[in-house]
């Protein structure tokens, strides 16, 4: 008898405790639209991955704020290995920020063509887009089918440096005359250092140490001393890139400076010369590490260097591309123009995201940028060495020179753009591990299998790209050592 | 004859009732059908929504080579499925998926087992805290523990090494995780802990369902420990444990988070799982670098993840009713 009297109170308790939770998301809801609806302030929204350069953001925002009272600006600053995957779901459950960092995948052709992003040209005017170098927007770069989607934001600049401790240099006698620590430069200064710091320390200290967690140092170590000896392509992952463009191919098993810088790796390993936790660790903690003095050398990009100047660490010094002989044979390249922010297609506040992308791409936030020691600017005069006063951030200004631009295949024939390389597994980031642990024995036969796989894969795509073949990725004129002008239809 | 009687009598003995309608009975029986469709709605939905929708629409995607962004347009036939067979990384995970299974389901169910015997001895103190002790590994998120973990053995790898090279019981240093000798180790270590609660509890459960009096008995007739254990609770934990042995199987072959936060399956494949090399594919790789997603090969590589599950599922429910017959007719 009472059972149906229960159920039905049960049920009305559910559909009340329903609706009020109903009335309060709407409730919610129509607080938080008629905030963004009011032209008090609109909010909006933006995606990064800076996470040792949430610093400089942050200010921008306040002083974007300051100075646009009526514009708010979230930042949502995502995982740096899951933003691209992030930025795919937003667009699929049509909830994408107004404005965001350009993800690395999909390549940018597909984001415009899948429509993620809203051309800027309404607002980057001719008198908008001189105030950057010359050769800023180029078609299959930043600019596709005409229209302008993003900018360069940082000049070119040595993606990889060697740090060097300090503290842990001086303990090994690692000095010259005046007492100032001795910089390695070469392969052969790298491995003496290396022995006098494990002889030195009796063990205690590692020469070497590197945070592999994520699948991705290893292959830093063999892009930057690969790199030296005269291998234009690194040991980049994605896309076309660590293809060498002298051939317009993948040479990991036939050029000989791979194996030769991968037996070195071994070599120091065979050694214990690397920090034992290395392919565990992640780099944050290989960061922390190194801070530490628990390993003498490692290899890193310029983010390292704001968050140990907030832990006041400055006692480092930094070189790149060490290469077997004094002078490095090849460089880091990089496209003329660049990529850092766009508008979303989908965002309902365009000007706004406008307001915000302007702001960011301003000479003022370059300089602060610069200020800040996060990078280099695409503004010239931003990267005065000599307003630099800090020494480690100066050492990489200085070192501007050992990054040029590269071949670009998709000036030369913007079809390129349609050629979409499927991911190829495993990778090079795999390959190292699998000899670094001793799971692969056999490195030329892993480095050649590897080559075999990304080149069918290339040949591949090309074949499913009309108007594009092998040829438009090979530039037999490029000399390494200098900047490239890709002409088109050259 | 007599039954027949009774019935009569009771009839004749009963003032005559009319019987309800039969159209009353109808819509009295609909409304308990009614209510009971209410209450599985939720859990269908969630069901149709989560599991069966995914299922159905992955198989579509089988046929096509497509990264995830906008809609599959690039028909590829069976090659997502000749590419899964024919690739060795695959199998290999299979394997390390299968070894998964095959330690930590048996030292979890032998432990489990001693520990719910302990447990569930009605002189032991503190009964109820000891129990709760060991769930809590089973309410706490694996994507937590296995950070927890990670942090512990690579920040104090170093002093666990010191430990144990002081205590000559290794001979150099090793690196937890980075080494493929020992990560598939830390990973089952922490795996049997993590889920060990589960089986506790079920077993604890079958347990309590054993009638004191069989062991009184025993007892007057001079059994032992060890034989009541033998005659007694293993046969009539019998039923209880078939379920247990085919939830911790089914439990380990979904192993996933676990891995992809301590190992994300590395290093070079060695402690990759199917689970994880399905993500990888459909997300784009080990690493931090951007590589196209293939979520085309991700579903082809679940549907044959899915088959092999449901032939292995089948083998095991065959071999435990054969064994179950062969001791019915012993």
């Amino acid at each position: 008898m009472s059972s149906p009297i229960s159920r039905r109170s049960l049920l009305r308790g559910a559909a009340a405790l329903a609706g009020a939770g109903a009335l309060a998301g709407c409730s919610s809801g129509t607080s938080g639209s008629g905030a963004s609806g009011s032209k008090a302030k609109t909010t909006i929204t933006y995606w990064d991955w800076y996470a040792s350069q949430a610093s400089w953001v942050d200010n921008e925002i306040k002083l974007f704020q300051q100075a646009h009272p009526d514009i708010a600006v979230k930042k949502t600053t995502q995982v740096s290995d899951k933003y691209a995957d992030l930025v795919s779901l937003a667009y699929r459950s049509n909830n994408p920020p107004d404005i965001l960092m350009v993800p690395k995948s999909p390549q940018l052709s597909q984001q415009v063509s899948q429509d993620w992003l809203m051309p800027v040209d309404k607002w980057a005017t001719k008198s908008w887009q001189s105030s950057f170098p010359e050769n800023s927007f180029v078609e299959g770069v930043d600019v596709f089918g005409g229209k302008l989607y993003t900018a360069p934001f940082a000049a070119p600049a040595p993606s990889l440096q060697l740090y060097i401790h300090h503290g842990v240099f001086k303990d090994a006698g690692l000095t010259n005359d005046d007492g100032s620590v001795k910089l390695p430069k070469t392969w052969d200064d790298v491995t003496q250092a290396a022995d006098a710091i494990a002889s030195k320390s009796g063990g205690k200290v590692a020469p070497f140490g590197f945070g592999n967690s994520t699948n991705t140092t290893l292959a830093w170590w063999l892009d930057l001393f690969v790199r030296g000896a005269g291998s234009p392509g690194g040991a980049a992952v994605g896309g076309i890139d660590g293809m060498d463009y002298r051939v317009g191919q993948w040479k990991f098993g036939s050029d000989r400076n791979y194996l030769d810088v991968i037996n070195l790796l071994m070599e120091w390993k065979s050694k214990n010369w690397f920090y034992p936790n290395s392919m565990s660790i992640s780099d944050e903690q290989a960061r922390a590490f190194f801070e530490r003095g628990r390993f003498g050398m490692t290899v890193g990009g310029v983010w390292n260097q704001p968050e140990w100047t907030q832990h006041k660490f400055t006692d480092y010094s930094l070189v790149t591309l060490p290469s077997p002989s004094e002078a490095p044979k090849a460089l880091f390249y990089g496209p003329p123009g660049g990529r850092f922010v766009a508008v979303s297609s989908k965002t309902s506040h365009a000007d706004e995201a406008w307001a915000w992308f302007d702001w960011l791409y301003s000479p003022d936030a370059g300089k602060r940028w610069v200020e800040q020691g996060q990078g280099l600017s695409v503004y010239a005069k931003n990267n005065d060495p000599k307003s630099v006063t800090f020494a480690p951030f100066s050492q990489y200004v200085a070192m501007s020179g050992a990054a040029v631009v590269g071949p670009q295949p998709a000036i030369r024939n913007p079809k390129v753009s349609a050629v979409q390389l499927p991911a190829v597994k495993p990778d090079i980031n795999d390959v190292l591990a699998g000899i670094y642990t001793g799971q692969l024995k056999d490195p030329q036969g892993a480095l050649t299998e590897l080559e075999g796989k990304m080149n069918q894969a290339l040949g591949d795509a090309i074949k499913k790209a009309p108007g594009v073949s092998a040829k438009d990725f090979a530039f037999a004129d490029w000399d390494l050592t200098k900047a490239y002008t890709t002409k088109p239809g050259a | 004859m007599v039954m027949t009687a009774v019935r009569q009598d009771v009839t004749a003995a009963d003032p005559p009732s009319a019987p309800p309608p039969a159209a009353a009975r109808r819509r009295a029986r609909r409304r308990t059908y009614l209510w009971s469709y209410v209450y599985l709605a939720p859990m269908m939905v969630l069901l149709l929504a989560f599991v069966v929708y995914p299922i159905m629409a992955s198989l579509g995607y089988t046929f096509y080579k497509w990264d995830g962004i906008g809609d599959p347009s690039e028909f590829v036939g069976l090659a997502n499925f000749r590419q899964i067979v024919n690739d060795s990384i695959f199998w290999r995970s299979l394997g390390h998926t299968f070894v998964y299974a095959a330690f930590v389901v048996p030292i979890q169910l032998v432990l489990a087992l001693a520990l719910a015997l302990v447990l569930n001895n009605k002189r032991l103190r503190f009964a109820s805290f000891y129990r709760t002790l060991f769930f809590l590994p089973v309410v706490t998120s694996a994507a937590v523990i296995g950070v927890v973990i990670q942090l512990l053995v690579s920040n104090f790898g170093d002093s666990i090494n010191t430990l144990l090279l002081n205590l000559h019981l290794i001979h150099q240093h090793i690196d937890w995780l980075g080494d493929p000798h020992f990560a598939m180790a830390i990973i089952i270590l922490v795996g049997i802990w993590h889920t060990f609660g589960y089986n506790l509890v079920y077993f604890l459960a079958g347990l309590q369902t054993i009638p004191d009096e069989l062991y009184e008995a025993a007892r007057l007739d001079g059994a032992g420990r060890i034989a009541m254990f033998r005659y007694i609770t293993i046969p009539m934990l019998r039923a209880v444990g078939v379920v247990i042995v085919i939830l911790a199987v089914i439990g380990t072959f979904q192993i996933f988070d676990l891995v992809q936060v301590l190992t994300s399956g590395g290093p070079f494949f060695a402690t990759e799982v199917v689970n994880t090399y399905i993500y990888h594919l459909a997300f784009g790789g080990s690493n931090a670098n951007a590589v196209q997603p293939d979520i085309g090969l991700a579903s082809a590589a679940s549907f044959i993840y899915g088959l092999l599950l449901i032939g292995f599922s089948i083998v095991q429910v065959l071999v435990l009713r054969s064994l179950a017959r062969r001791r019915g007719a012993s």
